[in-house]
């Protein structure tokens, strides 16, 4: 996942490895997604979240298209 | 007599801690040799378990040497995310990981990363466990069920 100036430089980065635009978030998403996901990770007593758990993370930032969809 | 598979995920456990706690203490990622002292276990047992972590998307090994790559969030070489906090210097292979480094620590951060296309410094500030501070937009290329297909380019 790259940060970007703005979108026009996503599109340029796509184009230029003629790749389709994937989904574009924004940096307060991004710090929430990262928070949810990686805030125990150093924990003795970490385990993976769940599937659920992870659709749900995402839901909760707005993450709800098919882009996000978990199970293929 | 210990069994070998309860044995390797009981050494798998231990390993896995004290990655993460040695990544986040010391801003360094420990490799095996470094883990097999640690835990005076030998170096292929120390391997094994890494391998079973690098199964279990715990953590990502390099394709060509079998070392830790990125106890994910924290890389084990220099990138361009680079995560300035609590007076030391981590590095994440991607933005969300820089931003993962700062809720792992659960403290203030910095956080640079160059823009993927022209490469334009950027600077985004945690603080408090807020966002404080940001530019530009995140750009996800791989849908999240394909995300472990090559999470190298993802």
């Amino acid at each position: 996942m790259l940060l970007f100036r703005d979108e026009e430089h996503v599109d340029r980065w796509c184009a230029a490895r003629d790749l389709p635009r994937g989904a574009i978030i924004t940096p307060e998403q991004t710090w929430r997604l990262a928070d949810g996901w990686y805030k125990n990770k150093v924990k003795p007593d970490w385990r993976r979240h769940t599937l659920e758990e992870t659709e749900a993370l995402l839901s909760s930032i707005g993450l709800t298209s098919a882009f996000w969809n978990l199970r293929g | 007599m210990t069994e070998p598979a309860k044995d390797l995920d009981a050494l798998a456990r231990d390993v896995r801690i004290h990655v993460f706690r040695e990544a986040a203490t010391t801003a360094r990622v420990p490799q095996a040799p470094d883990i097999s002292r640690a835990l005076g276990r030998s170096e292929a047992d120390v391997r094994a378990a890494l391998h079973e972590l690098a199964i279990a998307k715990v953590l990502i090994l390099a394709p060509n040497d079998g070392n830790i790559w990125a106890a994910n969030p924290f890389c084990a070489v220099p990138s361009g995310f680079r995560v300035a906090a609590a007076g030391k210097h981590y590095w994440g292979i991607c933005i969300w990981d820089a931003l993962g480094i700062v809720a792992a620590l659960g403290t203030d951060a910095v956080i640079t990363a160059p823009c993927g296309d022209c490469g334009a410094g950027m600077t985004l500030e945690v603080r408090n466990g807020q966002l404080v501070r940001s530019e530009g937009v995140v750009h996800f290329a791989i849908p999240a069920h394909h995300w472990w297909d090559n999470i190298g380019f993802t």
